[in-house]
């Protein structure tokens, strides 16, 4: 029988929708995303700003090619880190520790480069593949422990990811302000500035096509894997149900521990993406947030890779609006982060309106 | 010594209750079924708010305001998770950012000034430029506040510290001996059971995340005006999450609440003082792991099979409710 | 007398599904009323709407003489009905007494616990029952469950009282315990409606009894003047016993036994103690017995869903004693599990995705790493057509299909041999017809028998006496654990099977 959900606020019942067509879906979003810019456009008028000048110089930021490569390059530890969370969100993981998975990601990283420096143990031409990998294991290996308490003792993730958010926050902290400072860095928290070769630029010598190399190279193995392997098979059934997977024989545990691997590694190695392709070095709260701003990327993106890759350029593009709002108007930066919010609360609407349908009906009816 | 000890110990309890007075609220919505991830955005509504309206209207209406706050936006929430049954975790963490964004947004220099003028057109010049308001004003409490050690740590405070006093046993008797806090407790472990009773879900947990919001914003207010009156982009620096932590270290219990909320503010202070008297500057960092190591291990032991059935994690946290068959 | 429930022309529509269709009912003070259908035949529905937790949507309702508008249950419980669910609402973690006041209406804020701790046990006292009101509810039985559950309307003062399959997990001592309990409450001038689908209760318990069959009643009548074969007649709108005809019995070798086998239910309670059976070849083997007997848990034992406490699972000759469930898969087993809508199936799923939830890991369907949906799309148009499965394509969710076709499309994954070779060896299928139609139900027949013919040994469960003496060629009877008989095909009749199925077997 297919589901009915009533509930009954005075005279309006929610449904749920059998279908629900592609293009009402888009429709949707559309019509959710343009009243938020509505309201941003309101609060901006109230407070005695011009909204139009406003979003002029939002545009620019796609527009200018200076500020769209810098866009670009804000948007790739973004999008890393949303593919990975596509994969922990399929399957039902609720991994909140993008955030925490990056700044361990920038630690290896740095320790690649580190190693490099003081007792220059490979060529440098290994360092740029070593520092992947290297933050990729670490990154992994931080969800992993989530993944771990989750599978072995059904410890809810949503919290422990939270959590470890801040432990990894505070190791960079410990790190940069101890053992890894530069010594020649007149005692700022600074690790020492990476060598070129340890930078993100080996195409054309940019950073923004470097990375989007890297974002799209990612976004289509993410692909791959959820639409054509074993594994994202058996992570999108442990994502619909875990008593159907064990029924259908899957190892649930073990996929548990790969997806939330997978997970946070792709977010480690969003870590990389900031401190060599960004900073050029590590430094305290180097992450202003990306693991966060993922979340909200990996929902709006439906968890579709491709969707990822053109959210993410869109919120490192709020990103950097920022700057130049502050520069030209005199908006504060907070604001940007405002609008992502308000963006995001919107479309989370549009997505509850796709799946219910809320019926008016007059009153006296049984 | 004794001396140090006491400013020590003050401290302790000043930070506790910004932790203690955000918790009390979360462990409401929690025990209802509601993960409220917005508290850290709630939380620094409140301390913009307590800036700005102190600066307009003086504490009160300051307090009244960042608590207005809170509610307000624990509303949001609300409606999305409750009524909308969107995921409570996405929600809750835009929560947060909105009220990062917004929070820095009002507060900042340009747009406050606007503001200010607007709420009191007679505010004096020299107001409309300061990063910072006055504090609130501490009570010591008569014969209590001379106890060697305890007089200073617990009864010489601003009204609000004594507010958390009083809060914490109120909260824990309404959860525990009264109809509502019954019915709350039921509709985060089971609201189908809660509903075929006639309990009304969706008003306990509306009910539910609103109290958490109220408790967030006057916590943010606290945090400003009790503790740290200058205001700073993020100043809550994760304070909120700290809170949440905090939730689960009190196994969803208001007076174990009160212990936890010391012993992170006591942490917090021995990072201080171990600074100031010229430890590594490394170390600090180490014991500010320490609440969420301690949620993460008491996440983990309350998870243990035999330990669950007592104490667990509410059964529907985090699952909205539909009437479905 | 005026009764104390009418209700007239209830229409309850689900998307594509008439519940209920135009039903008039009627409850008398001091009756039990039994409501009496197969599974899906409108009862609970109609139920839920008396207890305020659907609308319907044409009809009237009156309780007490007085025409009323149930909006949620709470306007239910105001009126003097109570309702105990299929399935326990209780708050595991609380007190006896704290899901009892639940909800309670009373002025004050606080809580008088012990007051009502002393209420309580005195209301249960009067229907002879022992509980502690200071218990936590995850410490009692099943049966000291359903007296919490009955005591929440109780003491609500309710004398409407709906009781929704209440003996499907309760033993025959408790079931005799709850008809003392329910036959005192018609005494006291209170109504009974007591759904079921169980000739033996109605005729045991009730006054009057209603009898459902597809959203619509097909009769009222005093339980004095009916029979159980008029009843069943009604029930299910043909002759209960329906024949096959031309099955002739041929058992091969042995396929799967299990030797003394002991294993836990969920709430850590022995729910098997040393059960002994062997299925062989071109065998059904049914199993019959009240359900919450211990016959889930044997198939999930022996699928590898659960772990064995004790004794042995042997699968083609190997111990595949807590084997995991893809190694016992390898063996050629397959399940259909009990509720398989909802269990075996993922609705958010395409069908392709459905079809192959266990296949997708085998040659050809996917290499050591990649999946080959080419051929998994190929197999599954085929399989589309063999097992008639009504859907817009391969592409379309399962939720938009209906619990008959899904039981097809479970049919046709456990059985059509995409994993390995030829036809499964054994096929554990546990109540694969409950809530169906008689159509999809039919299927369900044919197939287990075609499959027999084809040599796999079949363990059958069921819950449904006519099915079971249908189509087994040989029937174990569980009770409390343990298989009570063991009958031959043409030996066993209804008497003997029930009598079975309530007492403990000489031993």
């Amino acid at each position: 029988m297919p589901t009915k959900i009533e509930t009954r606020l005075g005279t309006i019942r929610i449904e749920r929708r059998l279908t629900y067509s592609r293009l009402a879906s888009a429709a949707t979003t559309l019509t959710a995303f343009l009243l938020s810019l509505l309201v941003v456009a309101v609060i901006l008028r109230v407070i005695g700003l011009d909204p139009a000048r406003a979003f002029a110089v939002i545009g620019e930021v796609f527009l200018v090619p200076r500020l769209l490569s810098e866009s670009v390059k804000q948007s790739i530890p973004i999008c890393l880190s949303a593919l990975g969370l596509a994969i922990a969100f399929k399957m039902n993981y609720w991994n909140i520790g993008a955030e925490g998975q990056i700044y361990m990601g920038m630690i290896a990283a740095t320790g690649v480069v580190l190693l490099h420096a003081y007792y220059n143990l490979f060529h440098e031409s290994m360092l740029l593949p070593l520092m992947t990998i290297a933050s990729f294991i670490l990154g992994g290996a931080w969800c992993l422990i989530t993944g771990i308490l989750k599978a072995k003792l059904n410890v809810n993730e949503i919290l422990t990811t939270l959590m470890l958010n801040y432990v990894a926050i505070l190791l960079v902290d410990y790190l940069v302000h101890g053992p890894w400072r530069d010594p020649k860095g007149y005692g700022f928290p600074l690790s020492i500035e990476f060598p070129d070769q340890a930078k993100l630029q080996f195409l054309f010598g940019s950073p923004a096509c470097t990375g989007l190399l890297v974002a799209v190279v990612a976004a289509a193995l993410v692909f791959c894997v959820l639409d054509y392997t074993r594994l994202g098979f058996e992570i999108k059934v442990v994502g619909q149900s875990l008593r159907v997977a064990r029924y259908a024989g899957m190892n649930v545990s073990k996929i548990i521990l790969l997806g939330s691997f997978l997970s946070g590694g792709l977010a480690g190695v969003g870590g990389l993406s900031i401190v060599s392709g960004i900073i050029g070095r590590l430094r305290p709260g180097a992450s202003p947030g990306y693991g966060y701003t993922a979340i909200i990327v990996a929902s709006l993106a439906g968890l579709n890779p491709w969707l990822v890759v053109a959210a993410s350029i869109f919120f490192g593009g709020l990103l950097t609006a920022g700057g130049a709002l502050q520069a030209s108007m005199n908006i504060p930066r907070a604001a940007t982060q405002m609008i992502q919010a308000i963006i995001f609360l919107f479309i989370l609407v549009g997505e509850f309106l796709k799946r219910y349908r809320i019926v008016f009906e007059r009153g006296g009816r049984t | 010594m004794i001396e140090w000890l006491e400013s020590a110990l003050h401290l302790t309890v000043q930070m506790g209750t910004v932790y203690l007075l955000a918790s009390l609220g979360e462990i409401y919505a929690e025990r209802s079924g509601i993960l409220n991830l917005g508290l850290e955005g709630m939380m620094i509504m409140g301390a913009a708010l307590s800036f700005i309206f102190t600066l307009a209207y003086g504490h009160l209406a300051a307090i009244i305001a960042s608590i207005a706050a809170g509610v307000l936006m624990s509303l949001i929430l609300a409606v999305m998770a409750i009524r909308m049954r969107l995921n409570q975790v996405v929600t809750g963490l835009a929560l947060t950012m909105l009220g990062l964004g917004l929070s820095g947004f009002l507060a900042s220099p340009e747009i406050r000034r606007g503001i200010l003028l607007t709420l009191n057109p007679n505010i004096p010049e020299k107001l409309l430029g300061i990063q910072q308001a006055p504090t609130l004003p501490e009570y010591p409490i008569p014969i209590l506040s001379e106890i060697p050690l305890v007089g200073e740590a617990f009864f010489h405070h601003n009204p609000l510290v004594y507010a958390s006093y009083a809060a914490a046993p109120l909260m824990w008797y309404i959860l525990f001996k009264t109809r509502l806090g019954l019915s709350l407790r039921s509709v985060g472990e089971d609201p189908a059971a809660a509903d075929s009773l006639g309990v009304n879900v969706f008003l306990v947990r509306y009910l539910a995340t609103m109290i958490s919001g109220g408790f967030a914003g006057l916590a943010g207010a606290y945090l400003f005006l009790g503790f740290q009156p200058f205001w700073n982009e993020g100043m809550t620096a994760g304070k909120g999450f700290i809170a949440l932590s905090l939730v689960i270290l009190s196994t969803w219990n208001p007076l174990r609440a009160i212990l936890g909320a010391y012993l992170f503010g006591g942490i917090e202070t021995l990072q201080f003082r171990l600074q100031l008297m010229g430890w590594k500057a490394q170390s600090p960092y180490f014991l500010a792991m320490l609440p969420y190591l301690v949620a993460i291990i008491t996440l983990t032991l309350i998870s243990l099979e035999n330990v669950r059935k007592r104490i667990g994690v509410p059964a529907s946290l985090g699952v909205p409710y539909s009437r479905e068959e | 007398m005026e009764p104390l429930v009418k209700l007239r022309g209830i229409v309850k529509r689900f998307p594509g599904v008439v519940a209920n269709d135009r039903v008039d009912f009627k409850l008398r003070r001091g009756e039990v009323h039994a409501l009496l259908g197969e599974n899906g035949a409108g009862k609970t529905t109609l139920m839920n709407i008396l207890y305020g937790l659907y609308q319907p949507n044409e009809g009237e309702i009156y309780v007490k003489g007085r025409k009323v508008r149930l909006r949620s249950p709470r306007d239910a419980i105001d009126l003097g009905i109570g309702m105990v669910h299929q399935n326990f609402r209780l708050i595991e973690p609380h007190t006896v007494l704290e899901n009892i006041i639940l909800g309670l209406r009373e002025p004050g804020i606080r809580i008088d616990f012990e007051r009502h701790a002393e209420r309580i046990r005195l209301l249960a006292e009067k229907y002879g029952w022992r509980i502690d009101p200071w218990m936590r509810v995850w410490q009692l039985s099943a049966g000291e469950k359903q007296q919490v559950e009955l005591l929440k309307i109780l003491y609500r003062g309710a004398d409407i009282l709906i009781l929704d399959e209440p003996t499907s997990v309760l033993t025959p001592h408790e079931t005799r315990m709850l008809f003392k309990a329910l036959r005192r409450m018609a005494g006291e001038g209170k109504g009974v409606i007591f759904i079921t689908h169980k000739l033996g209760e109605v005729m045991e318990i009730s006054d009057r009894v209603t009898v459902m069959r597809r959203g619509r009643v097909v009769v009222t009548k005093s339980t004095k003047e009916t029979s159980p074969e008029e009843l069943a007649y009604y029930m299910v709108g043909r002759s209960a016993t329906l024949d096959f005809g031309g099955v002739e019995f041929a058992p091969g070798e042995v396929v799967a036994e299990v030797i003394d086998l002991e294993a836990l239910s969920d709430k850590g309670v022995p729910a098997l103690r040393k059960v002994s059976l062997a299925v062989r070849s071109g065998e059904i083997l049914g199993i019959a017995g009240v359900s919450g007997n211990g016959q889930v848990e044997l198939a999930e034992v022996i699928v590898g869903l659960r772990k064995a406490t004790g004794g042995k699972v042997i699968i083609s000759g190997i111990d595949a004693t807590n084997k995991s469930t893809r190694e016992i898969i390898e063996l050629g087993v397959a399940y259909i599990p009990p509720e398989s809508v909802r269990w075996g199936i993922i609705p958010e799923m395409r069908v392709v995705d459905n079809l192959f939830l266990k296949a997708y890991r085998y040659p050809p369907y996917s290499s050591k790493l990649i999946l080959n949906w080419g051929r998994m799309f190929e197999k599954a148009e085929e399989l589309v057509k063999e097992y008639e499965i009504v859907t817009p394509s391969v592409h379309a969710k399962a939720r938009s299909l209906s619990g008959g076709n899904l039981q097809r499309l479970v049919l046709a994954r456990e059985l059509s041999g995409l994993i390995g070779e030829g036809i499964p060896k054994l096929i554990v299928a546990a109540y694969p017809t409950k809530g169906l139609d008689v159509r999809a139900t039919n299927f369900v027949h044919k197939t287990l028998l075609r499959y027999r013919r084809l040599g796999a040994g079949i363990l059958f469960i069921s819950e449904d006496l006519d099915e079971i003496m249908m189509l087994s060629d040989r029937i174990a009877v569980m009770f409390e654990g343990r298989i009570t008989g063991l009958l031959e095909r043409g030996k066993a009749d209804k008497e003997k099977l029930g009598l079975l199925m309530s007492e403990t077997a000489p031993s």
